[in-house]
């Protein structure tokens, strides 16, 4: 509201302070394993250095890219998504990791495509929602295309397997449809025919079976598959209100599974306490925030679905993150956006970021000419007025 | 058209404020959920953590040796390996169980039982032995679940010489009993620890800073006992018991000069390297633990105090001719009739009713006092553990009887390192000494740390008392005397014989099958180096001191005198009572 330039510099700032907090994290959490697995206990934050400068300069160009020519990059975008997740299945070409196939190599750099999915799909789904904004209530044709896209990127990723992400994907689509209009009967319907395959993917695969007993019961064989459950609350358990000191946690020494990328969270508890971790959450919930407040103030229908689902992307991933390192949801890889080890997220949620700026420099020039008349206009009978003024 | 938008435009609105209050509703939980385990709970995090990150080893301390006086090795502590297992690292508890429980001799299921959870670390079997050690190692289980860690374990090379009084220790090197126990605090010496900082995979790592501290051996000490003069008393109190077909036995060497404990024994044999193998009431040093009723022995107090006190003199007559004598309204009779008896007679022969008629002279108050000031009723304060003070009224509980029987040694209960004590004041020219059994306490280096010296308690009697009490008390092994079988060719010995009723503890009342037969002297008796106790049990056959204690302390004096090379016959010689090293 007080911006006088261009973006919104609190959202900005918020991140950033996220990005350098998950540097510094990830030196302390990592030096350990990386002098043990690398040599050098640099390895990791060194990578994730790199990968934060590409990071900011896909924001600066994303924040200066006039977000509505994405729209007509939503066809090319999609090709190249699910040809990239086609492409990362294929063996010797695809990076085998713990079992699964989901980083691509690229000029020295490791690529998740399933980042990039995420991306796409907000972008050509927000898109779409604009184009056909008064048909949503529709099943056929406002529904169900874009449950079929969605369908098409979740296929290829729960085969590598990734279902962590597949879910996640779901979750940031479907809402961002509910936000476009779509019937809630509709999204409900869903759940007919999804629910087999949830119910056997999920009890498929030993490991994943396993996982979700631990996440119950994760006492009931704590050095075995309640392992990540336990490890990770008592990280953040010995962390207490002041933390131990950056550097002085203990749980890093291989206690904690990936404590540089699912379970740095846990990590800055255990060093930070609670003030550090909930500065975090408090840091997120500023994002959640400024994220929403764009995309309200949007008048442009393409960029108030582009805005809310990529703050959905933000918020839903670091919610899901954040309940498994803190034993509300079972354990599945997601990483912390922002903040976690790993370039293409730090990448993808650095563009998504830029193009939250720039739509927010939109905002802002329509607000400081229009937006006493635009909001007489078109909330003058409305009662749900005060949600609105508060933004 | 445009209306329809604008119910777009708050269709939209709405959910997406819905939208986002539903993800900060989410973001809130996760708050509560982290100040819930990050706050609330952090102290019982906190200690799990830890517990799985540190492993805190133990450094354990060299015991301290404990030689005798000329520094021959009692207690030594040798090195073995103990076993341990770590659970949370074994993946089949059974295989391990199974392979272990035939090496170990230990049940199949306790072995098992232990080794299941998710501890990470266990003992397994202490302090093995170097021949299961090798046959756990060719079992060659896997180094992460079991292993050894070197202990010391404490071992008395000569078995169960001096075992009461040397005491035992504890499987983590505790003291127990004895000396073990009353000087557990120098031999110990302090544990020292290392704390490991310990990964996942149970890998130790680099200790953290200031998680160490080196572990320091315990003090030696070096006891007044003699090593030789021990093996000599023992060898000879066995040999009486096997005579006598005893229950029970105790002796006392000491010096009455400085009250130094030259050797201390107590029977049936305790060896305490075996602890297990024993009834707990045979650990007990009896020789300071337990109570007796002195018998004859006790006369000598109050013959003491009634020199002393000028009340009687050698020469005085005491008709002991009816053989028995009217105390409160009991009879208490002699052994042998005797006809009218000098005090020096009395003593000699051990006359009961002359004993009386001294005991009345003397009068309670006179007696009771000296009866404290030979330290009766009193902790002797020896440096060893659960010493009894024995047991002695106040005269307003005396009862009409009391006298009587006090004169001649019941109704008062006293441990024979008392009645030692108290003997070797007459010999001492009437000082009361402390008794005691360290003499020296020295570092690992061999650095004196601190020396023990004689202590004077108090002046009972005077010198000149203690010598005409002595003459008296040499008449007892001479011919007419009740102690000629202690007679030792060519030196003087002063002592006097015990035989006294145990109280049945069924009727009360005094049994006349069930005697403790003790004999108490002191030689040469002109120059005194050694003072004895003998005290047996329930001796078979013979009842009489005499008879029984007699002989036994004979053979330890001889003995020993040989040992110390106390000159026959030749005054004035210097003791060679040498100190350790």
């Amino acid at each position: 509201m007080h911006e006088r330039s261009g973006y919104d510099r609190i959202l900005m700032i918020s991140a950033l302070i996220l990005v350098v907090l998950g540097i510094v994290m990830i030196y302390s959490s990592s030096a350990f394993i990386a002098m043990q697995r690398y040599n050098t206990p640099f390895y990791f934050l060194r990578n994730q250095v790199v990968w934060a400068v590409i990071g900011i300069i896909g924001m600066v160009v994303a924040k200066n890219f006039d977000y509505k020519k994405l729209k007509s990059l939503s066809l090319p975008l999609i090709v190249i998504s699910v040809l990239l997740l086609i492409i990362v299945l294929i063996p010797n070409i695809g990076k085998e990791v713990n079992g699964a196939r989901r980083w691509l190599r690229v000029l020295g750099f490791s690529f998740q495509p399933s980042e990039l999915a995420k991306l796409t799909l907000i972008i050509s789904i927000s898109a779409y929602i604009a184009k056909r904004s008064d048909r949503m209530g529709d099943f056929v044709y406002g529904f169900f295309p874009p449950v079929v896209l969605l369908g098409a990127f979740q296929i290829p990723i729960i085969f590598q397997p990734d279902i962590g992400t597949a879910l996640g994907l779901g979750i940031m689509v479907i809402t961002l449809l509910y936000i476009g209009g779509v019937k809630v009967p509709h999204i409900l319907s869903l759940g007919i025919p999804l629910t087999p395959f949830i119910v056997k993917i999920v009890f498929n695969e030993g490991y994943r079976k396993k996982r979700l007993i631990a996440f119950i019961d994760p006492w009931s064989d704590p050095t075995g598959a309640g392992f990540q459950v336990i490890q990770s609350s008592l990280a953040l358990g010995s962390g207490g209100i002041f933390g131990l000191g950056l550097g002085e946690g203990k749980q890093k020494l291989f206690f904690l599974p990936e404590p540089h990328t699912d379970f740095i969270y846990s990590l800055i508890g255990e060093e930070l306490g609670f003030l550090g971790a909930s500065l975090v959450i408090f840091l997120y919930l500023i994002i959640l925030w400024r994220g929403t407040r764009i995309a309200v103030r949007t008048e442009d229908l393409f960029g108030r679905f582009l805005a809310m689902g990529l703050t959905i992307m933000i918020g839903v991933q670091a919610m899901m993150n954040l309940g498994v390192a803190s034993g509300l949801l079972p354990p599945k890889g997601l990483p912390l956006p922002f903040v976690s080890f790993g370039g293409s997220s730090l990448l993808i949620n650095m563009i998504a970021l830029g193009i939250l700026l720039n739509i927010s420099k939109s905002i802002n020039t329509i607000s400081l000419a229009q937006s006493s008349s635009i909001k007489r206009e078109s909330w003058v009978k409305s009662k749900s007025r005060k949600d609105s003024v508060n933004l | 058209m445009k209306r329809g938008i604008e119910i777009i435009n708050r269709i939209n609105r709405k959910r997406i404020l819905l939208v986002s209050l539903f993800i900060a509703l989410g973001f809130i939980i996760i708050t509560l959920r982290v100040f819930l385990i990050m706050v609330i709970q952090h102290n019982q995090y906190m200690k799990r953590a830890e517990r799985q990150h540190q492993k805190t080893i133990h450094i354990e301390p060299l015991r301290g040796t404990i030689y005798d006086r000329m520094g021959r090795e009692l207690a030594v502590s040798v090195e073995l390996e103990s076993l341990y297992g770590v659970p949370s690292e074994i993946e089949d508890p059974k295989f391990v169980a199974a392979k272990l429980s035939s090496v170990l001799g230990m049940s199949y299921h306790s072995i098992e039982k232990r080794l299941e959870g998710h501890k990470n670390f266990i003992w397994l079997n202490r302090k093995l032995d170097p021949n299961s050690v090798k046959k756990i190692k060719d079992l060659s289980l896997d180094s992460k679940e079991i292993g050894f860690l070197t202990e010391s374990k404490r071992f008395n090379p000569k078995r169960s010489l001096a075992g009461h009084l040397l005491g035992f220790v504890g499987m983590d090197n505790q003291g127990l009993e004895g000396v073990e126990f009353a000087y557990d605090k120098e031999l110990k010496g302090e544990v020292g620890w290392l704390i490991l900082e310990r990964d996942a995979l149970g890998r130790n790592i680099f200790p953290s800073k200031h998680n160490y501290k080196p572990s320091s051996s315990g003090k030696n000490l070096f006891l007044t006992i003699d090593e030789v003069i021990q093996h000599i008393t023992e060898k000879e109190l066995d040999k009486g018991m096997e005579r006598w077909k005893a229950k029970g036995a105790m002796a006392i060497v000491m010096n009455p000069g400085t009250g130094e404990i030259l050797s201390m024994v107590v029977r049936p044999e305790f060896n305490p390297n075996i602890v297990g193998s024993y009834k707990s009431s045979d650990w007990r040093n009896k020789a300071i633990t337990d109570l007796y009723e002195p018998g004859s022995t006790f006369k000598v107090i109050s013959s003491a105090a009634v020199l002393e006190e000028g009340i009687v003199k050698e020469k005085d007559l005491f008709d002991c001719s009816k053989g028995e004598i009217e105390v409160g309204g009991k009879i208490i009779r002699d052994a042998h009739r005797h006809g009218v008896l000098s005090f020096a007679e009395v003593i000699q022969k051990s006359s009961n009713v002359g004993a009386i008629q001294v005991g009345m002279k003397l009068g309670k108050n006179r007696f009771y006092k000296y009866i404290k000031d030979f330290g009766f009723g009193e902790k002797t304060e020896i440096d060893l553990p659960g010493e009894s003070y024995g047991k002695v009224r106040e005269t307003k509980k005396w009862s009409g009887t009391s006298i009587g029987a006090i004169s001649i040694g019941q109704e008062i209960g006293v441990t024979p390192l008392q009645l030692l004590v108290a003997f070797s004041a007459i010999a001492n020219n009437g000082y009361l000494m402390k008794p005691y059994i360290v003499s020296e306490i020295r570092d690992h280096e061999g650095k004196l740390v601190k020396s023990f010296k004689s202590q004077v308690v108090r002046k009972v009697i005077s010198e000149n008392t203690s010598k005409r009490l002595t003459d008296i008390l040499r008449t007892v092994v001479e011919e007419g005397g009740t102690a000629t079988k202690a007679a030792i060719e060519g030196n003087l010995v002063a002592g006097k014989t015990g035989t006294a009723q145990k109280i049945d503890p069924e009727t009360g009342t005094y049994s006349h099958q069930k005697y403790v037969s003790s004999f108490v002297g002191f030689l040469p008796a002109d120059d005194p180096k050694i003072s004895i106790i003998v005290v047996v049990d329930e001796p078979q056959g013979a009842i009489y001191g005499g008879s029984v204690a007699a002989p036994i302390f004979k053979e330890i004096a001889e003995q020993v005198l040989t040992y110390l090379k106390i000159p026959i016959m030749e005054q004035g010689h210097s003791l060679l009572l040498s100190k350790g090293p």
